[in-house]
């Protein structure tokens, strides 16, 4: 797909705070309205998923890669994993999901859990995962975990144009390591300092 | 994170391991497993730059500079991350002022005759304490001198004063230092509401003025709260002086009722161990099939009373889940500060009864018995009464206690150790300057999780000694040093020669145990004292600070009034102010410049113990004493 428009994950940036995932499950509930969601029946639930990462201060946010092709639809039995044209998005449709997690088996990514479904599909419980917020984005809006993201761990936009960027940032190291020149593209003094301490505490677990 | 493959990662002590595999066998959480479950936590709020403190808020700044970088208000990193620093000092001095504030109404009460289980067992301590304050002793009785005495500690409270009554121990050139820079602690209550006036919107907004400020909340803690609760604790239950110990959960005995005293406060544990001893309770317990009542002490009211009294030690912080999943604790008798929350979930796995006795600190689920002065033994019975029936519900089958006890030794306060010097610090002061003892250094603070548990405490300790620095330890390195079998006075084989030389004279471990956190006043003092003795400042004085595994705001507080009061402090956990790089250089480096102290932030004690010995040379080197030359460079080291 050319201009394919996605959620660019940038780990490095991710300092932990899961507000992604709290927007995630806002934007999945009825309400949308982070006061009022918590107290839904069933409690909406995020599809996008922080885990922590090899040390204190560090973590990964992972979500739906919308695959193509996708291996979850290639193995879905009832056609409930299917691809959405309009926005090139791997959806779940829950009337015909039988969960029975074959989906779940297959994903490369961990990405597909199984909860009862908030936002006025079917309350049994089925394949959860991201829609990209297919809703918010027919609104002209961004996906909920990028607007919720304040460092751009996540990112919205053209996959191409998203990952050119990044091959900036690469270039830079690669001069760095092959030439004198000092790599422009460090985090700054605040993030990496905190990370530092993160580092040290990981390597004293490995001396006892 | 990549989890510490087994749980012996998780603590160094073998009492702890044996638990936490038992924790493991039954599905019981514990503090380690809440820890991995809050992984990844919020960069924000461990970096400092969220401020919760308004409704057009909450803000957070993004440190990576991209996105916001003014709260709603306008506050930058550097507002946001001092507000936040100011205000966790203010919660760690409230906490441990109001604990001085309960001595001191207990006191006032005893002294006007109106307590019961109470007396004035040092009265040479109180007279030395009026005559410091200025209170004429005459030939009145006791309790007339006790009541002025309480009525002078209770202005130090309000803000009234110009500074706190202990602030007259410091050498004068720290006294005149505090005015220039407009940091004396006035009044204790004063300076913290101070403190979250300053913090509101619109108040303070320079992050040095706020930082500045953090510094004298945390001074009207050293020299005012804490240190009151300290002193009249030594007036109220003795003074401490050398006594035998024991520490570990073998600590707990099958063949007894079993009652552990937990939180900070001795006020109410005092008069739980005299109930203990009552001829009525012990028939009570026999009768019900124990052969006596064995108490044991957690955190700083088992300190506290280990320091008094040799009460055994169960444990520090982290053991206070462990403690329960022994299956044989009958009761935990707790008041406040540190007791967590989930003990009572952890309780309810076994038979043991959660006593809380604070009105300001109650647990759901925990049975709750009020403490009062006025009827102090009697509530004391009472709850030893509690813990005599729960041990009848004691199914002997969930019963699993770690085996042995460690030796150690308490009871340093500054009037045993000057006692021990022969009254005098000059000898002390000599093998300093012979440098036979290179310096002295506090290891002081708590547990924390993320620090596997006890071994920044441990090896940061070791090492100290191994380069003949003496170490004062209170609160809970105190009981992990005591578990590493570093408190005995034949310890002295594992200092350096120098300072094994002068343990072996004086037949003292080369670790003094000076109590309970508030008792970190009594370092304070000592440290004061020398500096008179020398007519030198605080600063100059071959002395360091270190927190290896702290976690609470108390520890916030500690570390300001101890580095506001001139002793370099290393902190083994990262504080929450990494989203400045302002206020990291000015803690980490600029106020060496301000109080002649600063912080760092090391989390290896290896490491630490490098840049602490480097710094006990270089002041022994500004001192004109023989020094060693060492590589490590302490100024450039933040992180």
């Amino acid at each position: 797909m050319a201009n394919m428009q996605t959620v660019f994950i940038n780990p490095e940036r991710c300092i932990g705070c899961r507000q992604c995932e709290f927007a995630c499950a806002v934007a999945h509930s009825r309400s949308k309205n982070p006061a009022l969601a918590l107290a839904e029946e069933p409690v909406p639930k995020s599809r996008i998923h922080v885990s922590p990462g090899w040390a204190y201060n560090t973590s990964v946010p992972s979500r739906c890669r919308h695959c193509n092709p996708a291996p979850c639809e290639q193995v879905c039995p009832t056609g409930a994993m299917a691809r959405d044209s309009s926005h090139d998005l791997v959806l779940v449709d829950a009337h015909r999901c039988i969960a029975c997690a074959m989906c779940a088996m297959v994903c490369p990514f961990d990405a597909v859990t199984f909860h009862a479904q908030a936002d006025g599909m079917p309350t049994r419980v089925v394949a959860t995962k991201c829609d990209g917020c297919i809703e918010r984005l027919e609104n002209g809006q961004e996906p909920a975990c990028v607007e919720a993201c304040k460092v751009d761990a996540l990112v919205f936009g053209d996959l191409n144009t998203l990952i050119a960027a990044d091959r900036l940032r690469v270039s830079d190291a690669m001069l760095a390591a092959t030439t004198s020149k000092a790599p422009t593209g460090e985090p700054p003094a605040s993030v990496s300092g905190w990370r530092v301490w993160g580092e040290s505490a990981a390597h004293i677990s490995e001396e006892i | 994170m990549d989890a510490p493959d087994t749980l012996s990662k998780l603590s160094i002590s073998n009492d702890a391991r044996e638990m936490l595999v038992r924790a493991r066998e039954e599905g019981i959480e514990t503090v380690w497993d809440r820890l991995a479950a809050q992984q990844p936590q919020c960069g924000y709020c461990s970096m400092g730059v969220s401020c919760r403190n308004c409704a057009m808020g909450p803000c957070r700044v993004d440190p990576f500079g991209e996105g916001p970088q003014q709260g709603v208000c306008g506050a930058d990193a550097d507002i946001i991350v001092a507000r936040n620093l100011g205000r966790t000092v203010a919660a760690g001095a409230s906490a441990h002022s109001d604990h001085g504030r309960d001595i001191l109404e207990v006191f006032e009460s005893l002294a006007a005759g109106e307590t019961s289980g109470y007396e004035i067992r040092d009265e040479a301590k109180l007279l030395a304490l009026a005559k410091e304050w200025g209170i004429e002793a005459g030939d009145r009785s006791i309790n007339e001198v006790a009541l002025d005495l309480a009525e002078a500690m209770f202005e130090d409270f309000g803000s009234r004063k110009d500074h706190v009554g202990f602030l007259d121990r410091l050498p004068e050139q720290r006294r005149k230092l505090f005015e220039e820079l407009s940091i004396t602690p006035r009044g204790i209550d004063r300076e913290n509401v101070e403190m979250l006036h300053r913090t509101h919107m619109g108040v303070d907004n320079d992050y040095v003025n706020t930082s500045l400020h953090a510094l004298r909340t945390g001074l009207s803690d050293g020299w005012g709260g804490s240190m009151i609760a300290t002193e009249l604790s030594d007036v109220m239950f003795g003074t401490p002086k050398p006594i035998k110990s024991r520490v570990n959960l073998g600590a707990l005995r099958v063949e007894c009722v079993n009652i552990a005293l937990h939180g900070h406060n001795p006020l109410l544990s005092d008069v739980i161990v005299q109930a203990a001893h009552d001829p009525e309770m012990v028939a009570l317990a026999r009768e019900k099939g124990a052969e006596s009542i064995n108490l044991v002490g957690l955190c700083c009211t088992g300190n506290e009373l280990q320091m008094r009294k040799g009460l055994p030690m169960a444990g520090n912080h982290l053991m206070q889940e462990l403690v329960l999943l022994t299956g044989a604790l009958d009761a935990m008798v707790v008041d406040y500060q540190c007791i967590m929350p989930a003990v009572t979930d952890v309780a309810k796995c076994f038979h043991t009864e959660i006593i809380s006795t604070a009105d300001k600190a109650r647990f759901a689920g925990a049975t709750h018995v009020p403490f009062d002065p006025k009827r102090g033994l009697e509530i004391g019975k009472q709850i030893v009464a509690l813990g005599i029936e729960a041990y009848v519900n004691r199914n002997p089958d969930r019963v699993r206690i770690p085996a042995g006890t460690m030796d150690m030794m308490a009871g340093f306060s500054v009037e045993a150790i000057l006692d021990a010097l022969g009254g005098t610090p000059e000898p002390l002061v000599e093998a300093i300057r012979a440098g036979k003892i290179r310096g002295a250094v506090a290891v002081v603070g708590c547990n924390n999780p993320k620090i596997p548990q006890d071994h920044g405490h441990v090896t940061l300790t070791r090492r100290l000694i191994e380069n003949d620095i003496l170490v004062l330890v209170t609160g809970c390195a105190a009981v992990a040093n005591g578990k590493a079998g570093q408190m005995l006075p034949e310890s002295a084989d594992m200092a350096g020669p120098g300072l094994s030389e002068v343990c072996k004279a004086l037949g003292i471990p080369p670790v003094l145990h000076m109590g309970s956190c508030v008792d970190n006043t009594r370092i304070l003092t000592l440290a004061a004292a020398l500096a008179n003795y020398l007519g030198v400042d605080i600063s100059q004085l071959p002395l360091a600070g270190a927190a290896p595994e702290w976690y609470s705001e108390k520890a916030v507080s500690i570390g300001a009034y101890v580095v506001a009061s001139g002793i370099f402090t290393v902190l083994g956990v990262q504080p929450p102010i990494f989203g400045s790089q302002n206020v990291v250089k000015l803690l980490a480096a600029d106020l060496e410049e301000v109080v002649g102290a600063r912080f760092a932030v090391e989390p290896d004690p290896e490491e630490a113990a490098k840049l602490i010995c480097g710094h006990i040379e270089a002041k022994r080197e500004a001192l004109g004493l023989p020094f060693v030359a060492t590589d490590a460079a302490p100024a450039d080291k933040v992180a």
